[in-house]
């Protein structure tokens, strides 16, 4: 199959990182190969091999419709990584991590197998900008904390995190409201002072997306989602109209909005101060931001080697700040590598979009590689202190089930939109 | 809106959220080069000790190959040998630090070479999942034996090979079991008594009449007196001003000659040459057994504590020289005082490690036996004191220490103090199979070097002739 060799780098990283994992556990007075594996606990073999059939059978699915080849492997390189560093982190949450790596698969086939039935959502902007509210605001009200942040809905034996989907929709509603009022939001001819804008009531469906990012930070207390909705929200607008004067009035409209929060909310205050001098509280409130910066440090240029770091000091290393892991075991080198292969996935996502031949599909690919980027930009940059610690999961890397599978859905409806037919049509 | 601008504005913003990205990623790789040693080493970075307790500690030997400290299964440290080596092991627990070989050899028992750690990765290569083994010098017998020797008493006990400075025994009393110290630490920390003070190289002592083979060296070689001198001793010396020095016990010696004095501790003597010599003659003589000097290496000795020679009135003058006056020493340097007339005025540097090893087997350091001080007197005068101290133990104050069918030479000390009872001290040496030890021994508050030190010596020259 052409572009299947791709696939081994995933595949090699996955079972390096597992035979390091063992080899390093028995290190000690171990003289035969038999010895070596017993007591490995092999329950994870079967999804292993679940994972590796499917992603096989994605990418022939992929090749075959002549979509984009390079995005699943750089996906799942991603995800390869992810997980061994999950297995060697946390061991426990190894198979889980698979498990959750099989179903994300499933659901991108789904994508991909009714993507024509799902682009007729964009069809509904109004709808799905309601959706957005709801699903945004159910947590608001019946949302439970979990990590700090009030973000989560706990549904029996499961909980959710409403926004890695609520992401997904807003997606869907910029691109169809943006495309659908192009020309009025380009063309305005009101001026507010210097801006251009177009009639209040255009404006007002965005103005509720930025307001809702604001809100999911105030009362959810989570800075990430809302950051990563605000800059996609700024971003798309942006890509629709050309038109500065929005970028302008959303920058001049947060940051009041963070000023105004600043002055009200206590733990806005000590995100702020930590971010500004961790070490004034470094075994306090700054634990976790010191911890990490402390893992870049000892990891330097070539990292302590895999399995062979303390990145266990870290609270919560598996989650959002599997970064500082990643870069402490694996060096600079690693850690860039990580870095390039988003800035890759986010390149062939613009590609897609610049391909389409319909503005709604454009905007919605560009959207979905940016919503990538940016969310990788976030954690990443709150992770070694380059901004404010926001609590968000690093896409395809981190743990988590909601995390992956909207991760793998965002993949999906990029590759749907790259296949030659579709955009034919 | 034509189509390509849509395609322009998605290009702008594409390019603008690649450009953060990029500052990102520069800030990435200044925090991970620039920024990296200074985070790494950060007081706070609890990483390199983490590391450091992931290596397997090597175990410590000693002379005979007998673990003096290994490791349990569970990883812990124990020491089989317990209390009685603990002033040569030392301790190691993560929340109180380490002292003793543990400490000082600490980097050998780590496996840890150089700093690898820029390596990376390849560092692991270099760094083998278990420490080396170190081998002392230490006899195990002879240290049990001057353990035991001390049992119930404060005290220290020092055993050198004279030839080569290797340590054979360093006792110290009272003792803590360095097997689960870290629980008792809270109460080992605030006893009196000192359990955590290794007495042989941080304990000072007025060194009372031990003091006495150097001050009758000096005096030979200043030229204060000769060895036909005949010294009247009346049990009394008058220092001027008033102040006398006596003899213990009432005692008079009458006539007696400088070998004479010396095996029977005159102090009247010993006092007269002390006033003949004078402040500077004296200081020098300290100074020549290196009284005034540390001894460096895994050997972290107090230095003694001379008196201001220059200053000295003729009554301090006359009780320096009888190890008094404000005269403090440890027993290791009253040791290597002992090692310097039995090796013919040479001092051989002490030393406790005697080789690295190794997991695989290979010696990765060896030792070598060094000259600390050369020359601290002429070969003929150490032999000819040398001599004059095997008298002390054949008809003098230390025949406790006589050993048949050995040659033991020895001077007692009773060190008055202000704690209470007097320090029985005893120095000397030991001719034994193929090799010549060196020793000094103090039991603290317990009376004469004669009946209390010495017969600790020859329970050691006992252990290591059997």
């Amino acid at each position: 199959m052409k572009y299947g060799k791709l696939m081994w780098a995933p595949l090699g990283i996955v079972l390096a990182g597992i035979l390091v994992l063992i080899c390093k556990k028995h290190v000690m007075g171990v003289q035969r190969a038999a010895e070596l594996l017993q007591g490995v606990d092999w329950s994870f073999l079967p999804w292993l091999a679940a994972v590796a059939l499917l992603s096989v059978f994605l990418q022939y699915l992929l090749v075959r419709r002549q979509a984009d080849p390079l995005l699943l492997p750089i996906a799942l390189t991603l995800a390869s990584i992810g997980s061994v560093e999950i297995g060697r982190l946390k061991a426990s949450l190894f198979m889980p991590q698979l498990r959750w790596l099989c179903v994300a698969l499933v659901v991108m086939i789904f994508v991909l197998r009714f993507w024509r039935s799902l682009q007729q959502l964009l069809d509904y902007p109004y709808l799905l900008g309601m959706a957005c509210v709801i699903i945004l605001g159910l947590p608001m009200l019946f949302g439970t904390e979990i990590g700090g942040s009030k973000n989560w809905l706990v549904l029996g034996p499961m909980s959710v995190q409403p926004s890695e989907f609520g992401k997904i929709i807003i997606l869907f509603f910029l691109a169809a409201y943006l495309s659908d009022h192009q020309q009025v939001l380009t063309a305005a001819k009101s001026r507010l002072l210097v801006l251009r804008l177009a009639p209040l009531r255009f404006i007002a469906p965005l103005i509720c997306i930025w307001g809702l990012a604001v809100l999911m930070f105030v009362v959810e207390k989570d800075l990430g989602s809302a950051l990563l909705f605000f800059g996609i929200a700024v971003l798309m607008t942006y890509m629709a109209t050309g038109n500065k004067s929005y970028v302008f009035l959303a920058l001049s409209f947060f940051g009041i909005a963070a000023i105004i929060s600043y002055m009200l909310f206590g733990h806005v205050r000590v995100r702020v101060a930590i971010w500004l001098n961790p070490w004034s509280d470094p075994n306090g409130m700054a634990y976790q931001v010191v911890q990490s910066l402390f893992a870049f440090g000892t990891g330097g240029v070539w990292g302590t080697g895999f399995g062979f770091g303390h990145p266990g000091f870290i609270p919560e290393v598996h989650t959002d700040f599997i970064y500082a892991a990643i870069a402490e075991e694996w060096g600079l080198i690693g850690a860039l590598m990580v870095l390039l292969c988003y800035v890759l996935f986010f390149w062939r996502g613009v590609r897609i979009a610049l391909k389409c031949r319909d503005s709604r599909a454009a905007l919605l690919a560009a959207g979905c590689a940016s919503l990538m980027l940016l969310q990788a930009f976030i954690i990443v940059a709150g992770v070694t202190k380059f901004l404010p610690l926001t609590g968000i999961t690093l896409p395809f890397v981190s743990y988590g089930g909601s995390s992956l599978v909207s991760c793998f859905i965002l993949l999906g409806i990029l590759a749907a939109l790259s296949e030659r037919r579709r955009s034919r049509a | 809106m034509p189509d390509w601008q849509l395609k322009k504005h998605i290009l702008q913003a594409a390019m603008c959220l690649l450009v953060v990205v990029a500052v990102l990623g520069a800030y990435v790789i200044w925090l991970m080069t620039w920024e990296s040693d200074t985070l790494a080493q950060n007081p706070l970075n609890m990483r390199r000790s983490a590391a450091q307790a992931d290596i397997l500690r090597g175990s410590i030997f000693d002379a005979q190959g007998r673990a003096l400290a290994q490791n349990r299964p569970d990883g812990s440290r124990s020491y089989p040998m317990g209390a009685a080596f603990a002033p040569v092991t030392g301790y190691i627990g993560e929340e109180i630090g380490s002292a003793g070989i543990e400490a000082h050899a600490n980097r050998d028992l780590l496996g840890l070479t150089d700093d690898v750690s820029h390596l990376g990765p390849a560092a692991q290569l270099f760094q083998s999942a278990r420490g080396d083994d170190v081998y002392l010098t230490i006899e195990g017998d002879a240290q049990q034996a001057a353990y035991d020797g001390l049992s119930g008493h404060r005290g220290a006990v020092v055993v050198l090979d004279a030839d080569t400075g290797a340590v054979l025994a360093m006792a110290s009393t009272p003792a803590y079991d360095p097997n689960n110290i870290e629980k008792q630490w809270p109460k080992l920390s605030k006893e009196g008594d000192g359990p955590l003070l290794n007495r042989a190289v941080q304990g000072l002592y007025p060194p009372g009449s031990t003091i006495k083979p150097l001050i009758a060296d000096a005096a030979l070689r200043e030229g204060a007196t000769d060895t036909s001198e005949v010294f009247d001793c009346t049990g009394v010396l008058d220092v001027g001003g008033g102040q006398t020095i006596r003899e213990s016990h009432g005692e008079v010696h009458g006539k007696v000659n400088l070998q004479k004095a010396l095996s029977e501790s005159c102090n009247v003597t010993f006092g007269t040459l002390g006033m003949r010599l004078g402040g500077k003659k004296l200081q020098s003589a300290f100074e020549r057994f290196g009284f005034d000097k540390d001894i460096g290496g895994e050997i972290v000795m107090t230095k003694s504590h001379l008196p201001d020679f220059a200053n000295l009135g003729q009554g301090d003058l006359a009780q320096s020289a009888i190890g008094q006056s404000s005269l403090l020493v440890t027993p290791m340097h009253m040791a290597l005082l002992a090692a310097a007339f039995a090796n013919e005025g040479t001092i051989m540097k002490p030393y406790l490690v005697q080789r690295v090893v190794t997991p695989g087997g290979i010696t990765v350091r060896e030792t070598m036996p060094e000259k600390w001080l050369k020359d601290v007197t002429s070969t003929s005068q150490a032999r000819l004191l040398d001599t004059y101290m095997e008298d002390v133990v054949k008809s003098g104050t230390g025949k406790a220490a006589a050993v048949s069918g050995v040659r033991v030479t020895g001077k007692t000390g009773t060190a008055e103090n202000a704690q209470g009872k007097d320090h029985a001290w005893f120095i000397g040496s030991a001719q034994l199979p193929g090799r010549k030890i060196a020793f000094a021994i103090i039991v603290e508050n317990s009376g004469g070097g004669g009946s209390v030190a010495a017969p600790i010596a020859r329970k050691i020259i006992l252990s290591l002739a059997g």
